[in-house]
């Protein structure tokens, strides 16, 4: 992890490696980095898809230790959907094994002088960048098959599928899971177009006869670790909920709580989500055959995932998530999870973000392009997407671009980003967050993590409304730094609810680091984040009008509670000011 | 964890003309039925006391299970921060959630911290009273409650909609053929076959569950 591997794929002759000490990036893991090399050496005005841009991989600070549920990786890049700074981030295999390898990050950067397709293999013994035009227009799946026939299956892969390679900006950079199936996926943003924008279509990683990262304070290490395990394990949430449902668990909660954007964000309940609520995907993974429990990658121990079976008992897909469901199922009135869980394969093998291609498809069928509720046509409309068809690439560049072609106004974005599934209208305290976060429309740019405890911002009545301002700031800030340590989000309801599970994470980074970080830093870590980004994206010609909801959202009530976005434009402009 | 206090055994009372369905199958096939408490069952109760009288006296829920477990509620669609000063009404909606993932999960909690994200769409306190009398509400369980007091419900006996009741049959009737031992409306055996040429008269049905 003391190193910084860069590629430049537009060196003359070839791509050229180079390996450097970390320098100015020292200390830093996940989206702290990713931003900071996006915000220090990218020209907010370059074109995402030039040679300019720079697509950052970047493990997690405590990612290739014993810690648990520390597997997340960040990708970062000036984003082709917002024209803004990206960070997004998943779960996978490599966090660990490109940790292990010893690289804090990978930077590709420059742009190929020659139509090749390369692959990037990374061992112990160095790096190796060789073209393989063979590999053209494969789906993530066959790809990884090929590479396991190459290089055996000790690997883990970081891919891009077709949609990538077109440089469609809802195309997205795939991990493979614990089976080595490209099932993980940085999927917001349009970053796997940046990496098919530098002639990459694999990063194969093999870690044979690298150890465990070693702590400063092995005993303390140790003793951290435990104590967070135990939090994660006897909390309801994380020790139960999670495990047996996965995140399909929100399913009928949000649509009894009538959040439910459904028919393209039309009103907040969906009829029959029942049939695809994440008890009713546990009861058809659990008759096949499937499993209901299961990590995305190797040291977790919530395992929210799961793995999808056919009709016929054959593998099919990983556990489609709760957003997945959500945007392909009750956003476009389709209430089928079989047809769900294809999709979500579809998604996964041409390397499609699912929110966005769900919302997109919502849009689309707004526009009459296919019937709200009809699967077969949704499956279709992702297929022209696989295929690279003229209408295939208006859908796969995403929600905003299609409903401008089809003069669709209800439009569910931000900053060119799909919202996820969560209505704002119902939420209110979200649309703070959808508004003015710095990547466009994300649910976990601000997540729960913890910000009674940090104290951030100071005390808010969690009962008056006037708080949501500032509970969205404190919330973006927290995030923030634990998207820096490489921890998966769904360590915040323990976090949030025991202390002592906070206090296991600090200790956790301190003993690994040898630091003595406080809360408070855990907060300014948090700030000097959200500020790196902030600049970007003004020097990017970003302004307050872009922090701002969809019209619509102001003025379509949504039932059934029948209410309209109440935020001010001025109060969205108080978030940042701390 | 213990889900009903100690000394209950509540059964829920047929109600009059109302056909009764007793199922006695499998123990391993009652999930199958818990889609039908998602979509909601009726309760036939005293209506006009808060959810929490309502909880612990009328289904017979433990305090401490209550108070640990049952962390997300929605009355007629609205999360509720306080169940002892929100009012049960003829005709409501109780919708009972373990505590949920996500910010989302956090938000809705009962008292969460983070309330105020969704204080447009949350329980307000009755202005006016509302009479005790006797009536109807539907519960709708959810996630970790289903598979806890999911098989108790459907044991005691639960109210359900025709329509829901006969979407049910229509889609499990084949998965119901193993493990089934014998089904009775009213006083009269039924089988599958029988039951899938049934006349559905009745606005509801009365419908319990046992496990063998």
């Amino acid at each position: 992890m003391d190193k910084i591997l860069r590629i430049n794929m537009g060196s003359e002759g070839g791509p050229k490696v180079t390996e450097e000490a970390r320098g100015a990036y020292e200390g830093m893991g996940g989206r702290t980095l990713t931003s900071a090399i996006v915000s220090g050496e990218v020209p907010p005005l370059c074109h995402p898809l030039g040679e300019d841009n720079k697509l950052i991989i970047a493990p997690g600070l405590l990612s290739g230790t014993i810690a648990s549920t520390s597997g997340r990786i960040s990708v970062g890049c000036k984003s082709p959907l917002t024209g803004g700074i990206k960070e997004a981030n998943s779960g996978g295999q490599a966090s660990q094994v490109l940790a292990r390898l010893g690289y804090g990050a990978i930077v590709l950067e420059g742009k190929p002088k020659d139509d090749n397709l390369y692959k990037i293999f990374i061992n112990n013994d160095g790096v190796k960048i060789s073209p393989d035009n063979s590999l053209k227009m494969l789906g993530n799946y066959d790809l990884v098959e090929k590479m396991k026939e190459e290089y055996g299956d000790k690997i883990a892969c970081i891919s891009i599928g077709p949609a990538g390679e077109m440089k469609l900006s809802a195309a997205t950079v795939a991990f493979t899971d614990m089976e080595l199936r490209p099932t993980r996926h940085a999927g917001r943003g349009g970053v796997g177009a940046v990496m098919g924008s530098k002639g990459v279509k694999v990063i194969v990683l093999d870690d044979t006869g690298m150890k465990m990262r070693a702590p400063k304070d092995p005993e303390k290490f140790r003793e951290a670790n435990k104590i967070f395990t135990e939090g994660l394990k006897k909390h309801p949430v994380t020790g139960e909920a999670l495990p047996a449902y996965g995140t399909g668990v929100l399913t009928n909660v949000i649509n009894e709580a009538g959040a439910y954007p459904t028919n393209n964000f039309k009103w907040g309940r969906f009829d029959n989500c029942s049939a695809i609520s994440g008890e009713a995907e546990a009861e058809i993974e659990e008759s096949r055959g499937g499993f209901t429990t299961h990590g995305c990658h190797r040291g977790c121990v919530i395992q929210c995932s799961g793995i999808y079976m056919d009709k016929d008992g054959q593998y099919l897909t990983k556990q489609p998530e709760y957003e997945t469901v959500w945007a392909h199922g009750g956003n476009c009135g389709i209430d089928d999870l079989d047809a769900i869980a294809m999709m979500d394969r579809l998604d996964d093998d041409y390397g499609l973000d699912t929110i966005e291609m769900g919302a997109t498809i919502g849009v689309a069928m707004e526009a009459g392009v296919a019937e709200f509720g009809d699967a077969d046509a949704a499956i279709n409309l992702i297929h022209e997407v696989g295929k690279g068809t003229p209408l295939g690439r208006i859908l796969g560049n995403g929600a905003a671009v299609t409903g401008k072609v089809f003069g669709v106004e209800r439009v569910p974005v931000v900053k060119g980003q799909a919202m996820p599934a969560y209505d704002p209208r119902a939420i209110q305290g979200i649309g703070v967050t959808y508004a003015t976060s710095t990547m466009g429309a994300d649910h976990t740019a601000g997540y729960a993590i913890a910000t009674n405890i940090l104290k951030v911002g100071g005390y808010v009545d969690p009962l008056k409304p006037e708080g949501q301002i500032e509970l969205s700031r404190n919330l973006q800030i927290a995030t923030a730094a634990i998207d820096s340590t490489g921890m998966c989000l769904f360590i915040a309801f323990p976090v949030l609810d025991q202390p002592e599970t906070f206090q296991a994470l600090i200790d956790m980074l301190n003993a690994f680091y040898g630091l003595n970080m406080t809360a408070d830093d855990v907060t300014e870590l948090g700030k000097k984040v959200l500020k790196m980004e902030r600049d970007f994206n003004a020097d990017a010609g970003f302004t307050a009008k872009h922090d701002r909801l969809p019209d619509f959202f102001m003025k379509e009530a949504f039932p059934p509670h029948n209410v309209t976005f109440q935020v001010k434009d001025e109060d969205l402009d108080r978030v940042f000011d701390w | 964890m213990k889900f009903l206090k100690k000394s209950d055994r509540i059964d829920f009372p047929e109600g009059r003309n109302t056909p009764c369905l007793l199922l006695t199958l499998k123990a391993d096939m009652i999930p199958i039925f818990f889609q039908l408490l998602q979509k909601g069952f009726m309760v036939k109760t005293r209506v006009g006391c808060s959810i929490k009288i309502f909880l612990l006296e009328q289904l017979g829920l433990d305090p401490e299970y209550l108070k640990k477990r049952v962390q997300t509620v929605f009355l007629d669609s609205e999360p509720v921060d306080n169940i002892d000063t929100a009012i049960i009404k003829n005709g409501s909606v109780l919708a009972l959630s373990a505590a949920m993932p996500g910010l989302l999960g956090a938000v809705l909690r009962r008292g969460s911290y983070y309330a105020s994200m969704r204080s447009e769409i949350s329980h307000k306190e009755e202005i006016e009273s509302v009479p005790l009398q006797e009536g109807w509400v539907v519960v709708k369980l959810f996630n970790l409650l289903i598979r806890e007091l999911g098989p108790i419900f459907l044991e005691r006996g639960i109210w359900i909609k025709k329509n829901d009741l006969q979407g049910f049959f229509k889609k499990h009737l084949n998965g119901l053929k193993v493990g089934l031992e014998s089904i009775r409306v009213d006083d009269e055996e039924y089988n599958l076959e029988k039951l899938s040429k049934m006349e559905w008269t009745s606005g509801e049905f009365f419908l319990k569950i046992r496990g063998v």
